[in-house]
C-alpha cells in the first residue's frame, strides 16, 4: 500500500512538474497565437462603430478632438495602457452619454462633455471607461447578454441587422452590473490616481447627475445606466479619503471653458 | 513505468487472448470516442463487466486497462472542458491552457503506447504490471 501511495505521489508531482515547465515558454508568442475573443471583438466592434457612425454626427473639429485626446492619452500613459488601442470617437449628441464599444471603441457625446464642471470630471469618466475596456466588461456584458453564437454569426457578417441594433443599444443605454460598475470606478480612481488628478470631482459629477436624473431622465443616460450613482459616489470618497491630490487649477479650467465653448459654437 | 512480472499460474490461449482485448478495447475507443474523454472508460468499464466472470488472470487485466482509463478521465476532463470554456465563454487562450494539453496530451500518448505494448505482451504470454496501476490492481482484485 505504502510504496502505490508513493509511486502515486510521485506520477502527481511529474504531472506537475512537468505542467509547470512547460508554462514557463510563452505558447501564445511561440506558436503566434491571438486570443479568438479578440478577432471576433474587433469585427464586432468595428460594426458596431460604422453603424454609430452612420446614424450620429461625429465631431471631427482637430481642435476639440486633440483636446479630450490629450485628456485621454494622459491617463493611458500614466497607466501604461496603449493609447494607440483605443479608438476615441466623440459625437454631437445633447444626450449625458459616453461607452465603450468592442474592439476600444470609445465613444463620447458633446452632451456629456458640456455637463461636465470641470476637466477632472471628464477625466473621470474617461477612466471609468478605459477601466471598462481593460478588463474586458465589454465583451463578457455582451457574450452573457446575447450570446457567442449570436456574436459569432455577427462577425462573419451573417448577423440579423435588428440583432445587432438591439447589441448596439444595450451597450449604449444599458449598464453592466453593480460589481462591475465598482470595479471599473475603483479602477477609474487608481487610473487617475496615477494620472495625477483628483478623482473627487468624478465622485461629485456622479453624484450632482444623480440628483439631476430625477427631473431629466431621457438626457442623462450615463447616469440613469448607471445606477446607483450615488453609493458610488459614496465608494470612491471612502476609497480616497486620506489621501492628497492636486486640485484642478485655473488654466485647466479656462481651457476646459474653452472647449465648452468650440463644442456649443459648432 | 512498465514491468514484465511472472503471473501466479501459467495462463491459457484462451486467457491471453481475452486479457489482451482488453487493452484493444480501450483503444479503439479512444480512436471513435475522441475528444469526449469518457467513452474509452464506458467501453473499458463494459468489457470489463463482460468478463467479470473470467479467470483470475483475465480479470486482473481487465480492471488493470479500467484503471488506466479512469487515472487519465481527471486529467482528460479537465482539458475538455477547459476547451469548452474557451469556446463558449470569455475564457481566452493562454500559455498555461497550451502547456496544459501538451502534458496531458505526453501522458495520453505515454498511456497509448503503454496499451499497445500490453496487449502485444500480453498476447504474447507476458505479464505485465504498470506504475501505480499493476500495484491498485492487485488491490481490488483477489484470486476466488
Amino acid at each position: 500500500m505504502k510504496k502505490i501511495l508513493i509511486e502515486l505521489v510521485l506520477t502527481g508531482a511529474i504531472i506537475a512538474v512537468v505542467w509547470l515547465g512547460l508554462s514557463q515558454i510563452d505558447w501564445m508568442k511561440l506558436l503566434n497565437i491571438e486570443p479568438t475573443t479578440q478577432t471576433t471583438e474587433e469585427k464586432i466592434g468595428d460594426l458596431f462603430w460604422k453603424m454609430l457612425k452612420n446614424t450620429e454626427s461625429e465631431i471631427t473639429s482637430d481642435s476639440i478632438v486633440a483636446s479630450v485626446d490629450s485628456m485621454l492619452t494622459r491617463i493611458c500613459t500614466a497607466n501604461s495602457i496603449d493609447r494607440k488601442k483605443v479608438k476615441l470617437h466623440l459625437l454631437r449628441k445633447d444626450e449625458i452619454n459616453a461607452f465603450a464599444l468592442p474592439n476600444n471603441h470609445l465613444v463620447i457625446y458633446s452632451g456629456l462633455i458640456t455637463s461636465c464642471e470641470n476637466e477632472a470630471e471628464l477625466y473621470g469618466v474617461l477612466a471609468h471607461e478605459l477601466a471598462h475596456m481593460e478588463k474586458n466588461h465589454v465583451m463578457n456584458k455582451l457574450i452573457k447578454e446575447i450570446g457567442l453564437s449570436v456574436l459569432i454569426s455577427m462577425s462573419t457578417g451573417n448577423g440579423n441587422t435588428e440583432i445587432m441594433k438591439e447589441a448596439l443599444k444595450h451597450l449604449s443605454s444599458t449598464a453592466y452590473d453593480r460589481k462591475l460598475e465598482t470595479e471599473a470606478d475603483l479602477t477609474a480612481v487608481d487610473y487617475l490616481e496615477k494620472a495625477g488628478i483628483d478623482p473627487e470631482p468624478f465622485a461629485n459629477f456622479l453624484y450632482s447627475l444623480a440628483d439631476e436624473t430625477k427631473n431629466l431622465p431621457s438626457q442623462i443616460y450615463w447616469i440613469s445606466t448607471h445606477p446607483e450613482s450615488k453609493e458610488r459616489a459614496e465608494k470612491i470618497i471612502e476609497h480616497i479619503k486620506c489621501k492628497n491630490f492636486p486640485k484642478v487649477e485655473k488654466k485647466d479650467s479656462l481651457r476646459f471653458e474653452r472647449l465648452k465653448e468650440k463644442i456649443k459654437q459648432k | 513505468m512498465i514491468a514484465s512480472t511472472n503471473f501466479q499460474y501459467q495462463p491459457s490461449e484462451h486467457e491471453l487472448e481475452k486479457a489482451s482485448n482488453s487493452y484493444v478495447m480501450s483503444l479503439i475507443a479512444i480512436m471513435g470516442g475522441l475528444p469526449l474523454p469518457i467513452i474509452n472508460l464506458i467501453a473499458t468499464f463494459v468489457f470489463y463487466l463482460g468478463n467479470l466472470k473470467g479467470t483470475y488472470f483475465v480479470r486482473w487485466h481487465c480492471i488493470q486497462a479500467l484503471l488506466s482509463q479512469l487515472f487519465l478521465l481527471p486529467f482528460n476532463s479537465i482539458g475538455f472542458w477547459w476547451t469548452i470554456s474557451i469556446l463558449f465563454t470569455p475564457e481566452t487562450i493562454t500559455s498555461n491552457y497550451i502547456a496544459y494539453l501538451i502534458t496531458i496530451f505526453i501522458f495520453n500518448l505515454t498511456e497509448f503506447i503503454g496499451t499497445i505494448y500490453t496487449a502485444i505482451a500480453t498476447r504474447n504470454g507476458k505479464h505485465v504490471e504498470w506504475w501505480v496501476i499493476g500495484g491498485l490492481t492487485h488491490l481490488i482484485c483477489k484470486d476466488k
